[in-house]
């Protein structure tokens, strides 16, 4: 069986406002049914991909295809197929609820009237409320009714939880998992830009970890809390004046050693075993572990071609 | 049946699904029959990927722990697995693994280590039996 057509392509993707650069040479691609996290710093890049991918910005060079489709060219198509929460949701804000959902359901050639009654429910949400009126939650709880109703292939999330307080947080990831993945699972794809990694630590089955418009890292989720580990171990006496040798970070305070390490784990704690610690315990690192110790990990100023 | 997700184990999140219904199932917490949270809900409430627990419980019924029955759930079959031996085997072999490994790093020897085991299989089936006497009292 041949593998299924990306739902994202990114190929080499650049991107700059005036002289100072956003995107560098990033490629990435999304497969059907998958959760995809962009992991970075704020100003990593990760909105400008965004907007490439939305076709509001157009690449400098490199391309984005979207279910194959050039989102400038192709726009129309492409849109109807994907929804979009930003992390500021803007709505007319003489419109009530209903009318706004109404005004956004009228472009759409599908939406679930049952999906968005449950939703507008849970959250509580009264239809005739107006969108001036709206809190920044209940503004995202509104955008994302208006994302899922649609049951579009493709949700793009981008910052969707920054500023939200932590029940309408839970809420919204669980709206994602519930009511956006109940469809055809091969029909619901989404890309996730967030820098608030724990919470969507379930979600994500592959991720990839942008810095200053670079792509540091990427790999599946379940692969990555195998191969990141924090050792810990209690030691007779002094550490090897040799060091720990290839380990991501050494910690030592007293006879206690706290070793951070990436696929080398059993090789570090027969070290560990052979300093003569007494015991030796492993962890995996979180995604938003395996983020930080990305971020502070010592890399070439320039990459190489 | 209260599952738990530990994204700090190490082992990729539909086998801690698989590993704990089947701990369930093996020590009585989940009897024969017996219905399964279904997909949506036990996802949102673990805040995973439907799609994980969709593959957690794949994996289960292929190994013929399950039975799920389209409109009406997912449901424990009875005891008498239709897993090939060698399929069971290696299930049990992963597990045994990891906790020669552990042993190792908390420095038991073989032959404590295969002593704790003796026990904690004779501590399993004691309450085992002790649920199974319940279930009969209660019926």
């Amino acid at each position: 069986m041949s593998a299924p057509k990306p739902v994202i392509e990114i190929d080499h993707l650049a991107y700059a406002y005036g002289s100072s650069e956003a995107v560098h040479d990033l490629s990435l691609s999304v497969a059907p049914g998958r959760c995809y996290g962009l992991f970075g710093r704020n100003g990593a890049g990760k909105t400008t991909t965004m907007k490439c991918l939305l076709g509001l910005l157009r690449p400098r060079s490199g391309r984005v295809r979207l279910f194959g489709l050039d989102p400038v060219a192709d726009e129309v198509e492409v849109k109807r197929r994907l929804a979009y929460v930003p992390d500021q949701v803007a709505f007319y804000p003489w419109m009530s609820i209903r009318e706004t959902l109404d005004y956004l359901a009228s472009f759409r050639p599908h939406w679930n009237r049952d999906v968005e009654r449950g939703l507008l429910e849970r959250f509580q949400l009264d239809p005739g409320q107006r969108a001036a009126a709206l809190s920044k939650g209940q503004r995202t709880q509104v955008a994302l009714v208006a994302a899922v109703s649609p049951e579009p292939e493709l949700l793009l999330l981008d910052e969707p939880t920054s500023g939200l307080d932590p029940i309408v947080r839970r809420e919204f990831i669980e709206t994602v998992i519930g009511a956006y993945q109940e469809g055809d699972p091969s029909r619901r794809t989404i890309l996730v830009s967030t820098h608030l990694i724990s919470e969507f630590e379930g979600l994500i089955d592959e991720f990839m970890i942008v810095d200053r418009g670079r792509s540091v890292m990427h790999m599946e989720a379940d692969a990555a809390r195998e191969r990141f580990l924090r050792l810990r171990a209690r030691l007779p006496g002094a550490a090897p004046a040799a060091g720990w040798g290839p380990v991501l970070r050494a910690r030592q305070e007293g006879r206690d050693v706290e070793l951070l390490v990436d696929g080398n784990g059993a090789e570090a704690a027969g070290m560990l075993r052979a300093a003569g610690a007494e015991s030796v315990t492993s962890e995996s690192l979180t995604l938003e572990e395996v983020f930080v110790a990305a971020m502070q990990a010592p890399r070439p100023e320039q990459e190489a071609k | 049946m209260m599952l738990q997700i530990n994204f700090k184990s190490g082992k990729p999140v539909y086998l801690q699904v698989v590993d704990q219904i089947m701990a369930a199932a093996a020590s009585g917490g989940l009897r024969a029959g017996e219905a399964l949270p279904s997909i949506r809900p036990l996802a949102e409430e673990l805040r995973v990927n439907r799609n994980t627990i969709a593959k957690a419980y794949g994996e289960l019924e292929s190994q013929g722990v399950i039975e799920i029955i389209p409109g009406k759930g997912c449901f424990l079959r009875a005891q008498e697995s239709p897993l090939k031996k060698e399929a069971r085997r290696s299930l049990l072999a992963r597990q045994i693994d990891e906790a020669v490994v552990l042993a190792h790093h908390l420095q038991f020897s073989a032959g404590e280590f295969l002593e704790l085991a003796g026990e904690r299989v004779r501590l399993m089936d004691e309450r085992k039996r002790v649920s199974d006497e319940k279930a009969g009292a209660a019926s």
